[in-house]
């Protein structure tokens, strides 16, 4: 699948899954879905300068009725960690993380990154699960979007390079 | 200026308005004056600006107040930019600034030093950015504020003195 099918694909994912908020902050992998996502006419979508505001943007978001989604790479993941427990753990506010998984095997940068992500969700006792193809993200998100609202806690999917699909006018890095 | 006195004006300006507040003494002076389930607590320094941004952008026909302090927004400056971009004309983002960390042992924040918030937020892309310099003055832009249909960012220069309220009666998850 090209990126852009898979940009699309996800997005077509989260849409179904009812999201209709986004906050994003790009990184050279999330491009093609960030695209898609800025493109929409359905979603709001809220271009971020640092993630961890995106966290608070989301849970306000939720608290007037929203279901919103963040997309950010891991190391925004990592800035975003006392809003996450002081707010969305503190009070019990879902929230469906797309995090692009920086550092996962066979990538070539980030790799201290790509170390810490699983380690530091399992601490904050976020349930994570990785998806690996762009095929696999419309029930990948559909289930965590359910899980999320279920457990009334943040969810995320970690997504590899190769979900994001093959990147066609990008050299890899 | 008093803290409480502006607040005050607030609670008899806004009936039923979403009201959003920082960390800090402010939600419980707030919540003395006007008890309301439209009031959210924030609790990560911070995000109060950013939490009323979501809010509003998710209810676009109701009118979202954001009391936020120096010491908060000076950690969220980036929120700025971003309300500016969004620029939701339901929002009131207003910053009392006091000078210093009046719940973290009164240390003072970076606006005792000359920093403007006022003209931060300006520059940062939002219009209707000014200081208030009285009570009167802040009374008349929070109601041209609240009557009307822009962004609003109103900075007040405020004084230390704390108001003695009762503590907040809930708990994050009942607040929710």
């Amino acid at each position: 699948m090209t990126a852009e099918d898979a940009a699309r694909t996800i997005l077509n994912g989260l849409k179904a899954a009812g999201i209709n908020l986004i906050a994003t902050l790009p990184d050279i992998n999330l491009a093609p879905l960030l695209h898609e996502v800025e493109a929409d006419r359905d979603v709001i979508h809220v271009p971020l300068c640092r993630e961890e505001e995106g966290i608070g943007i989301c849970a306000g978001g939720y608290l007037v009725g929203k279901k919103c989604a963040a997309i950010m790479q891991n190391g925004g993941f990592f800035n975003s960690n006392n809003a996450i427990v002081t707010t969305l753990l503190q009070y019990h506010i879902p929230l469906l993380l797309l995090i692009y998984y920086a550092g996962d095997i066979g990538d070539r940068t980030f790799s201290t990154s790509g170390s810490m992500t699983e380690p530091v969700l399992q601490a904050l006792g976020i349930r994570h699960y990785v998806m690996r193809e762009p095929d696999d993200a419309p029930e990948l998100i559909k289930r965590a979007q359910i899980l999320a609202e279920d457990s009334k806690r943040p969810v995320a999917l970690l997504l590899t390079k190769e979900s994001l699909g093959r990147r066609a006018s990008i050299k890899s890095l | 200026m008093k803290r409480f006195d502006c607040l005050g004006i607030i609670a008899g300006a806004a009936t039923d308005t979403l009201v959003v507040t920082s960390a800090g003494a402010v939600t419980l002076e707030w919540n003395a004056l006007r008890p309301s389930d439209g009031n959210f607590r924030v609790r990560t320094l911070g995000l109060c600006s950013s939490i009323a941004l979501g809010m509003a952008l998710g209810l676009p026909q109701r009118k979202v107040i954001a009391l936020d302090g120096d010491g908060s927004l000076l950690m969220n400056l980036c929120s700025l930019p971003t309300i500016a971009r969004m620029h939701p004309k339901n929002l009131v983002h207003i910053v009392f600034d006091n000078e210093v960390y009046e719940a973290s042992g009164s240390k003072q924040t970076a606006t005792a030093t000359g920093t403007d918030l006022v003209g931060m937020a300006r520059a940062a892309g939002i219009r209707q950015a000014l200081w208030t310099h009285s009570v009167d003055e802040f009374a008349r832009i929070v109601t041209e504020a609240l009557n009307g249909h822009e962004l609003f960012f109103i900075g007040a220069k405020v004084t230390t003195e704390r108001t003695e309220v009762p503590p907040y009666p809930m708990d994050e998850v009942e607040n929710k």
